[in-house]
């Protein structure tokens, strides 16, 4: 194996990379094999599914699109009759940076929430709760419904759950999703805990919870309400 | 094509005697020196298609029909070229959720890679999901610290890979990120997960003693740094005694140079990473020489990599 093989030694190293762009510079055999593959997905991803009066955004520690994104987990864990009354989503989860203002294609939906976790009610006690929180902190803010605090240094506090100052005492029904329930995101401390698991996609939560308001007549219209914001 | 690029080859050689005034026969003519281009990618997340143009930061950018365009180029002006990923080839767009992986599969077969490693995001569609795109590839999954035994993908991965180069020997090993918290236990069943600096290390030092490998090429889905101790391309680096080169991932870093760090005998490890969706493609060469700290003059050199690249 490679025994009469002459060595040779790296003596110069030279570094670049190329920005991929342009549309004249294109192989137009891999534009030929991805064509029945776009087609049938572009037929079904351009379909309007509702509309947006403002543009939503991605940002912490709170933001429009982290907002909807954990309203609608909660709409569809209430709809089970799982009693939740609140919900949390990881911030790494929304995967684009902006809805632009106008129609949502289902094509948005997917692009925002590509992976197929499903929703999770997990029972969570007020101290294990607090943790939570205090680590929704140290990550700068998450997506919450239902949840409001206040964020000093890498605590939460002042925490409000479903308008109730928070209860180290009660335990909680919360909205989140298969991969924080997991342990993802460091949400080790949630592994152990009561749960159950819906077989309702968090992507399909979101469709609905747009589908439903455009059923309604109405845009979403999406603003910060200071869930979570910084201060003593 | 093998015409042109000899030409090129020679013409290099010519243009270099007469550009420097002259080099020793011995040094240049025996041409004991090779030369290889290394392009690589990584995160490329179902990104098959261009940004969309609408106002983003990066509109128009990526596609890869582009990218195979690029790759397409460098290959008629270069003799010796490898081109590697570092994994998370899966989801991202829709594409992934409707077709599960199979046209971001079968789009790297068309653009000839020679290996690729799996991220964490290749599990999202299970292990049986992966297993079942990979009768698309034509390229080897390299992966050295991820045991597949009864799973779907069992004898279907392998830790390594030699390729042979011209007149070199390039070794080629993968390491993927611990996926305990990462990827759903469900996602990845009874895949075991093992320390990747004790499984580099050992595969390296096999590539580089036993397979008498020139360069040995690590593809690591671990992430570029982080700022806890969590093992990472740095620490990989830092661990290991054969690893000429890092083509790293998972952390989607935009790194417009490469990092040369000294690894653990003292000796230069590569490391670089091209952001993600296949917005860049990487590229590093490198010249090699048949006699140790020979050195080539930096004139020679540049001769070599001008003429060669066509600037």
């Amino acid at each position: 194996m490679g025994a009469c093989h002459r060595p040779y030694y790296i003596e110069q190293r030279y570094d670049s990379f190329y920005t991929v762009k342009g549309t004249e510079h294109t192989d137009s055999s891999f534009i030929k094999m991805l064509a029945p593959y776009k087609e049938k997905m572009e037929g079904q991803m351009q379909v309007i599914i509702g509309h947006t009066d403002t543009t939503l955004t991605k940002m912490q520690p709170e933001c429009t699109l982290g907002n909807f994104l954990a309203d609608a987990q909660l709409k569809a864990a209430i709809k089970t009759g799982s009693g939740a009354v609140a919900a949390v989503a990881n911030y790494g989860g929304i995967r684009i940076p902006y809805i632009k203002e106008g129609a949502i294609r289902l094509e948005n939906m997917y692009e925002m929430m590509p992976f197929d976790n499903v929703v999770v009610i997990a029972e969570i006690p007020g101290n294990v709760m607090k943790r939570f929180c205090d680590h929704i902190a140290r990550a700068k803010g998450w997506p919450v419904s239902g949840i409001k605090f206040d964020m000093v240094g890498k605590e939460a506090r002042r925490i409000y759950i479903n308008s109730q100052p928070l209860d180290e005492h009660a335990t909680y029904k919360i909205a989140i999703n298969d991969y924080m329930a997991s342990g993802g995101d460091e949400c080790d401390f949630l592994v152990p805990l009561k749960k159950e698991t819906t077989n309702i996609f968090v992507r399909d939560a979101l469709i609905s919870y747009v589908k439903e308001l455009e059923k309604e007549g109405k845009p979403l219209h999406p603003k910060l309400e200071n869930r979570l914001q910084y201060g003593d | 094509m093998a015409t042109r690029r000899t030409f090129i080859k020679k013409a290099a050689l010519g243009s270099g005697l007469l550009l420097a005034g002259g080099f020793p026969f011995e040094s240049f003519g025996a041409e004991h020196w090779e030369k290889l281009t290394i392009l690589h990618t990584n995160d490329t997340h179902s990104h098959l298609e261009p940004f969309p143009m609408d106002g983003g930061k990066f509109q128009g950018q990526g596609g890869v029909a582009q990218r195979a365009a690029l790759i397409k180029d460098v290959r008629e002006k270069e003799e010796h070229v490898l081109l590697l990923d570092a994994g998370d080839i899966f989801q991202g767009t829709p594409y992934f959720n409707m077709y599960k992986g199979e046209p971001e599969i079968k789009a790297m077969s068309m653009m000839n890679y020679d290996a690729t490693t799996m991220g964490n995001h290749d599990f999202d569609a299970g292990i049986e999901g992966f297993a079942k795109q990979l009768p698309h590839a034509n390229f080897p999954v390299l992966v050295a610290n991820y045991d597949f035994t009864n799973t779907a993908l069992e004898g279907k991965t392998k830790p390594y890979t030699v390729i042979k180069k011209g007149k070199l020997r390039i070794g080629i090993l993968g390491v993927g990120i611990e996926l305990h918290g990462l990827v759903p236990d469900s996602a990845f069943g009874n895949t075991k997960y093992t320390d990747p600096i004790v499984a580099a290390n050992t595969i390296a030092d096999k590539l580089k003693r036993q397979e008498k490998c020139d360069m040995v090429i690590c593809l690591s889905h671990l992430g570029y740094k982080y700022e806890s101790a969590k093992v990472s391309d740095v620490e990989l680096a830092k661990g290991t005694e054969n690893i000429d080169l890092i083509i790293g991932g998972h952390t989607h870093t935009f790194m417009d140079k490469p990092l040369v760090m000294l690894n653990k005998s003292g000796k230069e490890t590569v490391i670089n990473q091209v952001g993600w969706a296949g917005l860049r493609l990487g590229r590093l060469d490198f010249v090699f020489d048949s006699k140790k700290g020979s050195k080539l003059s930096n004139a020679q050199s540049v001769i070599i990599i001008k003429q060669t690249r066509g600037f």
